[in-house]
């Protein structure tokens, strides 16, 4: 299990992070006093760091320098600075990547991940292959594909969203912006037919999953995945 | 010279006037001749002259120093000639320039402390702005949307705050690099994809070939989100698109494009729309204009060497265009 090691004096922030860093299997420590960063570290023995830059006493720059000394273990800046030359400065003292604040948990857990990988081989150890199991139907999000009992169909990455969204929520409305912001990408925008028609080719999978109405429409919100399938049978 | 003669008038006047009432003396005395005192005044004349002569090259630099007006801060010293003018009034104006020196420095140091306080401030603000988007990011439905455009707004004031406040020490803060357009636009539009999706505005990209330009990245990128937020909050109607459009003008200077379909703006208003403070029609119709976005991207592509210009027509919509110089008239760091 990897050990990060939280370098931030905002309480509230640390707990969200954690919380959310524990779901993913990752076991976790908080800087509880400012004055003794380096000890603490010694002692917790973590395998990466995320360190802010303001902090009481001395700042980030200054115990990522005191860090470096003693460790190589990735460190990940978490800032609100968002200048040019405050990154500079960041990597120039030792860290490995920088991440703006306000930022979502989706790029925090990606930039993390992929420094773990590059310092420590495969994600051997934690159970970041994510995949959610919905009535009896498994999502594998990273090898896009859905299963339900012996049947298998590969899947798009935007389907694959859709339904990762959808799935976690199941039972539950997911609005239409919603999922339009998920499936928003960088190489192409999607608009409302756009989502239309994804929506309609998910359905088209379900279908050859021998699932056909679990997927309901809300009229002017947005979808729902009822797992009803089961009963169906 | 002239300031110099302008101000001997006065003891001209009175030594010719001396001079004329000496002769009358001695002519009513029934003394002298005419030679004579035509040889007396010729003499005295003389003497006069060398005295205005002698005068004027002792003090010749006080004169021109007081004739000519500085043209900066650094050249308003004194002049270099060793007179008992002179003197006095280099010290006078070293003086003065001191006082005037610490003035403006503490100035100066105020500015800068405030400036310092706001980036501390609008940085320290951050962080409960991302505990909350933290705290309502896995959830869905009317309220957490309805917090995660407030959150939005307040960043981007805060953004806006940073900006302007940082505007004044642009020259330590800023990295010219090349910048791919399709890219940098593709960032800015995916980071404001929430106002898009929120008001049924979707963006169109159209680069006509691969450009790039040379520009700092940070600062373009919040004037495009400036123009994006405009874009879109002047776009009343839903499923309508913000075309951005990349092309290369003649001469090879590229041109970014950000064309809306939106509610235009007057004609009377075009003009100022880049002044401080002017909201305009629009302004006053759409709510939370503080009509700084224009003026901040006029400033900042002033800065950066871009010329922006815009250009709008009522009910069809607004273009604004920055052309990106030549790229060799900017130094790339």
């Amino acid at each position: 299990m990897f050990k990060i090691f939280i370098i931030e004096d905002d309480r509230g922030l640390v707990a969200l992070l954690q919380d959310y860093l524990h779901k993913f299997g990752y076991e976790t420590q908080a800087v509880e006093q400012f004055e003794q960063v380096r000890q603490q570290f010694e002692a917790f023995a973590p395998h990466l760091v995320l360190l802010d830059v303001n902090l009481p006493k001395y700042d980030g720059y200054y115990w990522c320098r005191q860090i470096r000394g003693i460790s190589t273990c990735p460190i990940l800046f978490l800032s609100a600075r968002d200048g040019k030359m405050d990154q500079v400065m960041a990597l120039e003292n030792g860290a490995d990547d920088y991440i703006t604040k306000p930022f979502d948990y989706e790029i925090a857990m990606a930039k993390i991940k992929s420094q773990l990988r590059r310092a420590y081989g495969t994600y051997a150890g934690s159970n970041n292959e994510r995949s959610l199991s919905v009535g009896g139907m498994t999502l594998d999000v990273e090898r896009l594909s859905l299963t339900r009992g012996e049947t298998k169909i590969d899947l798009s990455h935007t389907e694959a969203k859709i339904l990762d969204e959808l799935m976690k929520k199941s039972g539950i409305l997911v609005t239409r912006d919603r999922l339009l912001e998920k499936i928003w990408d960088d190489q192409a925008f999607v608009d409302e037919n756009t989502l239309n028609v994804y929506v309609t080719r998910v359905r088209k999978k379900l279908a050859a999953l021998g699932i056909t109405d679990g997927l309901q429409t809300v009229r002017g919100q947005g979808y729902r995945l009822y797992p009803n399938w089961e009963d169906e049978e | 010279m002239r300031l110099f003669l302008r101000e001997q008038l006065p003891l001209l006047a009175v030594y010719i006037a001396q001079l004329l009432i000496v002769t009358l003396v001695y002519r009513l005395d029934g003394g002298s001749s005419v030679n004579v005192s035509l040889y007396a005044a010729v003499l005295s004349t003389c003497l006069l002259i060398a005295y205005l002569a002698a005068r004027y090259l002792s003090n010749r630099s006080f004169y021109e120093r007081m004739e000519s007006t500085p043209s900066s801060l650094e050249d308003s010293g004194g002049p270099s000639q060793s007179s008992p003018l002179a003197d006095s009034l280099r010290r006078l104006l070293a003086h003065q320039f001191r006082l005037y020196k610490n003035d403006l420095h503490s100035y100066r140091h105020k500015l800068e402390e405030h400036v310092h306080f706001i980036n501390q401030w609008v940085h320290g603000m951050k962080t409960p702005l991302s505990v909350i988007h933290l705290i309502i990011q896995d959830k869905d439905g009317p309220p957490f949307t309805a917090i995660g455009d407030e959150l939005d707004r307040l960043k981007k004031g805060l953004d806006t705050v940073l900006y302007s406040a940082r505007l004044d020490t642009f020259e330590h803060d800023f990295y010219v690099e090349r910048l791919e357009l399709t890219k940098l636009v593709r960032s800015v539009t995916s980071e404001q994809k929430r106002l898009f999706i929120r008001n049924r505005v979707f963006p169109v990209i159209e680069m006509e070939s691969a450009i790039s330009v040379a520009s700092d990245e940070k600062w373009l990128s919040f004037v495009l989100t400036q123009l994006i937020t405009n874009a879109v909050r002047y776009t009343v109607e839903t499923g309508k698109n913000i075309v951005f459009r990349g092309y290369l003008q003649e001469g090879n200077l590229p041109v970014l494009e950000i064309r809306d379909e939106g509610v235009g703006i007057p004609q009377g208003d075009l003009p100022r729309v880049f002044d401080p403070y002017f909201t305009g029609v629009n302004g006053r119709s759409f709510q939370e204009s503080t009509g700084m976005g224009l003026y901040l991207v006029k400033q900042i592509c002033g800065k950066l060497g871009h010329e922006v210009t815009i250009s709008s027509e009522v009910g069809v919509g607004t273009t604004v265009r920055i052309c990106f110089r030549d790229t060799g008239q900017l130094t790339i760091v």
